[in-house]
C-alpha cells in the first residue's frame, strides 16, 4: 500500500466560519431607513421652529458622533462612525427634548446616552437599554424644570396635552382637536409631537423591514386595549384610549425606541410579552404615576426584562422540545 | 514594625475597600450623598473595625472553629451598639442622617471579612494595623465618593458651595443611580491607572487589573 502524504491532500470543500449567507441588510442601510422615516417629523419641526429645532438636533447628533468616536478610540475598537448609529441615537434624543433646551442640556444628554447607554457596555450591539432613553432619563431626573416643555417653550399658542389631561380633567381635550393633535399642534418633545408624520415614518420602517413589526403592534395594541378597559370602567376618571396614542411620545416610542435591536427580544413570544409589558406600564404610569409621559420609562423598564424574555428560545429545526 | 506598616498600608491602595476589595457596598452606595456623611460613616467603621480586629485576634485561641461566625458577629454587634449610642450622644444630626446604616455596620462585609480572613489568624498588633489601614481606606473611599456626588449633585463639598454661579446641579448624582455611577467611574479609573502603570514599568498587564489574586479577599472565598 503506497504511503500518502497527508499534507498533500487538498480538501474538496473548505468549511469557513459562519455566517455563510448574508441577506444584504446592513446597519448602514437600517440607519438610512430610520433617517428617512424620521425625515417627515424632522421637516415639520424645522418648519415650525426653524433654527431653534435645527440647533437642538444638530448639537445632539454632533455631540453623539464625537463622543462615540472618543469612546471607540479609548476602547481600542474599530471606528465605525459611518454606520450612522450615533447620528440616529443623537437625533432620537433630540426628538424628545423641548425645542428651547439649553445647549448644555443637549450636550450632557447626548454624551451620557453614548457613554452610559452604549459604550460602557461594549459599544455597538451590546447596549442593554435603548441608548437615547438612557440620556433622556438622566436629564429628566436631574433637570425636570428644563425638560418640561410648558416651562421651556413660552412663545407658543399650543398647550401641553399631557399636563392638561393629568391635572385639568379628562374632558379638557375634546375629540374635535384630535386632527390637530395628529398634525403635531401640541406642546411636547421637539419631534415626538408630530404623531401623524412619525406614524408614516414608522409604517415605512416596518415596510422596509428595518424593524420587527410585532414590537410596535404588540405595544400599541396593549396601550389601546388597556386604555379602553380603564376608560370603560370610569370615563370620568380615565382618559379616552385614543389620547394615549395621540399625546405624549407613545407613537414615537413604539416605532423608534422600543424597536432598538440590541435591547428588544428576538423570539415572537418574547416580543409579545415585551410589548404587553411596555404598553401596560405606559398606561399605568400615565393613569396613576407622577410622570406625565409614560412611554420612555415604560420602554426602559421593558428593556430590563429583555434578557429574561430572550430565554424563550425558538426550537431549532429538527430539535426536540 | 515593617510588617505592621505593610499590613496598614495595603488597606490604603493595594486592597482598598470598596474599590479593590469590593466589600461593604451597602454603606458605600447608601450613605454617600454628601462628603460629610461618607466621612462620618467611615469614622464609625474605623472604630468598629479596629476594635473588633483587636478583640477577635486576642481571643482567637479560644473561639471554637464551628461557632466562630457567631462569635465574630457578637463582638462586632457589641461594638456597633457602642458606636450607635456614642453617635446619639455626641453627633446626633449625623446619626439622623445615617439612620439605619449605623446598626447595619454589624453585617458590613468588611468587618466580617477582616475578622475571618485576617484577625482570626494573626497576632494582635498586626490585626490592629490591618483594621486601621482598612478602616482608613474605607473612610477615604467613602469621602471621595461622597465628595464627587455632592460636588456634581449640589455644587458643593462639605456644604460649601464651590461651583461657579449658574451651575445647574446634576440631580441624578445625589439619587440612587449616582452612587453606582460614581463607584463605577472610580473603579474604572483605578483599573486604568494600574494597567497604565504596569505597562509603563514593563510588566505584563493583568487581565483583571483590580485583582492580582492571592489577596486576603480570595482567602475568604476559598475556605
Amino acid at each position: 500500500m503506497p504511503q500518502t502524504d497527508i499534507t498533500s491532500l487538498k480538501p474538496l470543500f473548505v468549511v469557513e466560519t459562519p455566517p455563510y449567507i448574508h441577506n444584504g441588510v446592513t446597519i448602514h442601510g437600517m440607519m438610512r431607513d430610520t433617517l428617512l422615516a424620521l425625515a417627515p417629523a424632522m421637516i415639520l419641526a424645522l418648519m415650525a421652529h426653524g433654527v431653534a429645532a435645527f440647533r437642538v438636533m444638530a448639537l445632539a447628533a454632533g455631540v453623539s458622533v464625537l463622543v462615540e468616536a472618543m469612546c471607540v478610540r479609548i476602547a481600542g475598537q474599530k471606528l465605525r462612525i459611518e454606520d450612522g448609529t450615533a447620528l440616529i441615537s443623537g437625533l432620537l434624543l433630540a426628538f424628545m427634548l423641548p425645542v428651547q433646551a439649553p445647549w448644555w442640556l443637549v450636550t450632557v444628554g447626548a454624551a451620557l446616552s453614548m457613554i452610559l447607554g452604549k459604550h460602557v457596555f461594549g459599544g455597538l450591539g451590546a447596549n442593554p437599554l435603548c441608548t437615547p432613553l438612557v440620556g433622556w432619563a438622566c436629564l429628566s431626573i436631574s433637570w425636570p424644570k428644563y425638560m418640561n416643555p410648558s416651562a421651556m417653550v413660552l412663545n407658543t399658542d399650543f398647550l401641553d396635552p399631557l399636563l392638561r389631561l393629568k391635572f385639568f380633567g379628562t374632558q379638557s381635550i375634546s375629540p374635535e382637536t384630535y386632527k390637530a393633535l395628529l398634525m403635531g399642534e401640541q406642546l411636547g418633545g421637539l419631534g415626538s409631537v408630530y404623531i401623524g408624520a412619525l406614524l408614516l415614518g414608522g409604517i415605512f420602517l416596518v415596510a422596509r423591514r428595518a424593524v420587527r413589526w410585532e414590537i410596535p403592534v404588540a405595544y400599541l395594541l396593549t396601550v389601546y386595549a388597556l386604555g379602553f378597559l380603564l376608560w370603560h370602567i370610569d370615563p370620568a376618571r380615565y382618559i379616552a384610549p385614543e389620547l394615549y396614542l395621540l399625546t405624549g411620545s407613545t407613537v414615537f416610542a413604539a416605532f423608534f425606541l422600543a424597536t432598538d435591536h440590541p435591547s428588544s427580544p428576538f423570539s415572537i413570544w418574547g416580543i409579545a410579552l415585551f410589548g404587553v409589558l411596555a404598553g401596560a406600564m405606559t398606561v399605568l404610569i400615565r393613569a396613576y404615576g407622577t410622570h406625565l409621559d409614560g412611554a420612555p420609562f415604560a420602554i426602559l423598564l421593558a428593556n430590563l426584562f429583555t434578557p429574561l424574555l430572550d430565554m424563550i428560545r425558538p426550537v431549532p429545526w429538527g430539535g426536540r422540545k | 514594625m515593617a510588617s505592621m506598616w505593610q499590613e496598614f498600608s495595603k488597606g490604603l491602595w493595594k486592597e482598598i475597600p470598596p474599590f479593590r476589595v469590593v466589600l461593604g457596598l451597602c454603606p458605600t452606595l447608601a450613605v454617600t450623598k454628601s462628603a460629610e456623611n461618607g466621612l462620618g460613616m467611615g469614622v464609625a467603621v474605623i472604630f468598629v473595625l479596629v476594635l473588633s480586629n483587636v478583640l477577635i485576634s486576642a481571643v482567637r485561641g479560644i473561639i471554637p472553629k464551628k461557632v466562630r461566625i457567631v462569635c465574630f458577629i457578637a463582638i462586632s454587634a457589641t461594638l456597633v451598639v457602642a458606636v450607635e449610642l456614642l453617635m446619639q450622644a455626641f453627633t446626633y444630626p449625623l446619626y439622623q442622617q445615617l439612620g439605619i446604616f449605623v446598626p447595619l455596620i454589624v453585617v458590613n462585609c468588611i468587618i466580617l471579612g477582616r475578622a475571618e480572613a485576617f484577625a482570626a489568624k494573626n497576632p494582635v498588633h498586626l490585626a490592629l494595623a490591618d483594621g486601621l489601614g482598612m478602616g482608613m481606606g474605607f473612610t477615604i473611599a467613602l469621602t471621595l465618593i461622597g465628595s464627587i456626588r455632592e460636588l456634581l449633585g449640589t455644587g458643593g463639598i462639605f456644604g460649601h458651595n464651590v461651583m461657579w454661579n449658574g451651575f445647574e446641579p446634576f440631580g441624578i448624582m445625589v439619587e440612587a443611580p449616582g452612587a453606582f455611577l460614581a463607584l463605577g467611574t472610580v473603579v474604572a479609573l483605578m483599573n486604568f491607572y494600574t494597567a497604565w502603570a504596569a505597562r509603563r514599568a514593563g510588566l505584563e498587564v493583568p487581565e483583571n487589573a483590580s485583582c492580582q489574586g492571592g489577596c486576603s479577599g480570595c482567602a475568604t472565598g476559598q475556605r
